[in-house]
């Protein structure tokens, strides 16, 4: 039973397959990873091929609100209001990299235009912005500081602004988060404001009071997705998913990123992993006008 | 707060996970693809831990889905689909190579069948479980092949 006794060599060989220590090291770091992080937040670290860890070290202080006021501004938006680059943090190890400029809002009255009334509600609502960006990228950059002490890791985190400038009434500033180790995960962050009053804008601010606007724009987006899931089947929604109907989206919330394009039209703004599987990444629902415009505030 | 389910899949993938590996390096020729497609595997093993029905199933459940993970990155590389390819007159030739150039050299599919058998001592009913083909059809690919081994091992 010579053909029995190879056989059994081979079976032998089969089952002496396994990872190595390193393999294993890469894939539990993967699966504890994405098992703790739940839906939506699929993190695949990649072994790679560079295995030098070439060490270059680029660490720029925080920089002082004065400086960056000096350094870099960007286009004034109503004379009152800027946007600067408060703090700029570069890291670059070789596996571990970092390029964060996070934004902050500074009002100014060069001109001496505003009342008073609205120059104190401007500021107000600038501090409150720019708080919360500073929680955010905190948040990522201290998650990031941690990772950073493990050798074998890789990571890349990168945050950047840009201001939607729609009209000369009101601006949006787009916080953009990137997160990668392998394969990446971004989110966006919307803040409105209003130049004339000061006043942070929500999306019901743009609304007849006591219509439902939710519905409305939501309804517009399920209709959205299926159309575009018809058209092309690379295209995938969590709507009408029987597998998984709790992943079906249903409506948007207060939390919901938003801001008014240069037509004048509503987009919705869903995070990765939101509405939708992580590969087709952000998406944007141009609101069509026929859905709202009843119950839109002239 | 981990779910019941995903919590049993992550487990059973920190579990068995040179199972998956040891297939799948022995279908792609490549320890480093093997990694790449078994992690991929793991993480959407976990993302879709919602439609995981009967948590009894759970083993041959995250199995099927790293056998469709293989089975899409042969597609992508090679020209045409990874189908049912017979041989002419190969059954004689079997005879004079040896065993481990046979087994290579069955459909891909068969070479799955024979290695969860008799490699992975798994049952038919899990077998076709993986696979995702009826018993019979398991059967009769398993003593297809068997024969063009020459071996006699059931």
């Amino acid at each position: 039973m010579e053909r029995k006794n190879e056989f059994e060599k081979i079976k032998q060989e089969y089952r002496n397959v396994q990872m190595d220590e390193k393999e294993f090291a890469s894939y539990e770091k993967a699966v504890k990873n994405a098992a703790s992080k739940g839906r939506g937040a699929v993190v695949k670290i990649s072994m790679g091929a560079a295995a030098a860890v070439f060490a270059v070290f680029l660490i720029l202080p925080n920089i002082s609100p004065e400086i960056a006021y000096a350094m870099e501004k960007m286009p004034i938006l109503g004379n009152l209001v800027s946007v600067v680059t408060f703090r700029d943090y570069q890291y670059d190890s070789g596996r571990h990299m970092a390029d964060v400029k996070v934004p902050q809002i500074v009002v100014d009255d060069t001109e001496g235009e505003k009342d008073r009334g609205t120059l104190e509600k401007t500021k107000k609502t600038a501090e409150e912005i720019n708080r919360e960006i500073e929680k955010i990228s905190e948040e990522l950059i201290q998650e990031f500081k941690e990772n950073a002490k493990d050798q074998e890791g890789y990571q890349d985190i990168m945050i950047q602004s840009e201001v939607i400038n729609s009209t000369e009434e009101y601006f949006t500033l787009k916080l953009i988060c990137y997160q990668g180790a392998g394969s990446g995960a971004q989110w966006d962050y919307f803040y409105t404001m209003n130049l004339d009053t000061g006043e942070r804008m929500a999306l019901s601010d743009f609304f007849q009071e006591g219509a439902d606007y939710k519905k409305a724009i939501s309804e517009n987006i399920k209709k959205q997705m299926k159309e575009q899931m018809a058209a092309d089947e690379n295209v995938a929604y969590w709507v009408d998913n029987k597998d998984i109907p709790e992943w079906n989206f249903e409506t948007i919330t207060d939390e919901t990123g938003f801001y008014i394009n240069e037509k004048g039209e509503i987009v919705i703004a869903f995070n990765e992993g939101d509405v939708a599987p992580m590969y087709m990444g952000c998406v944007e629902f141009v609101i069509e006008t026929s859905a709202v415009e009843d119950i839109l505030k002239k | 707060m981990k779910s019941r389910k995903r919590k049993l899949v992550e487990h059973i993938l920190l579990l068995d996970y040179n199972k998956y590996y040891r297939m799948v390096v022995s279908c792609v020729k490549s320890r480093e693809d093997a990694l790449d497609i078994v992690q991929s595997g793991a993480l959407k093993a976990i993302g879709n831990c919602a439609s995981l029905k009967k948590e009894a199933y759970a083993g041959t459940w995250i199995y099927r889905i790293m056998m469709n993970e293989m089975y899409r990155f042969l597609d992508k590389s090679k020209e045409s689909p990874i189908d049912e390819v017979e041989e002419r007159g190969a059954e004689d030739v079997y005879g004079d190579i040896d065993l481990r150039q046979a087994l290579e050299l069955l459909p891909l599919k068969d070479k799955v069948i024979i290695e969860l058998r008799f490699f992975e001592d798994m049952t038919f009913e899990d077998i076709a479980e993986i696979t995702g083909e009826p018993l019979s059809t398991v059967k009769s690919r398993l003593y297809r092949s068997l024969k063009k081994l020459r071996l006699t091992l059931e």
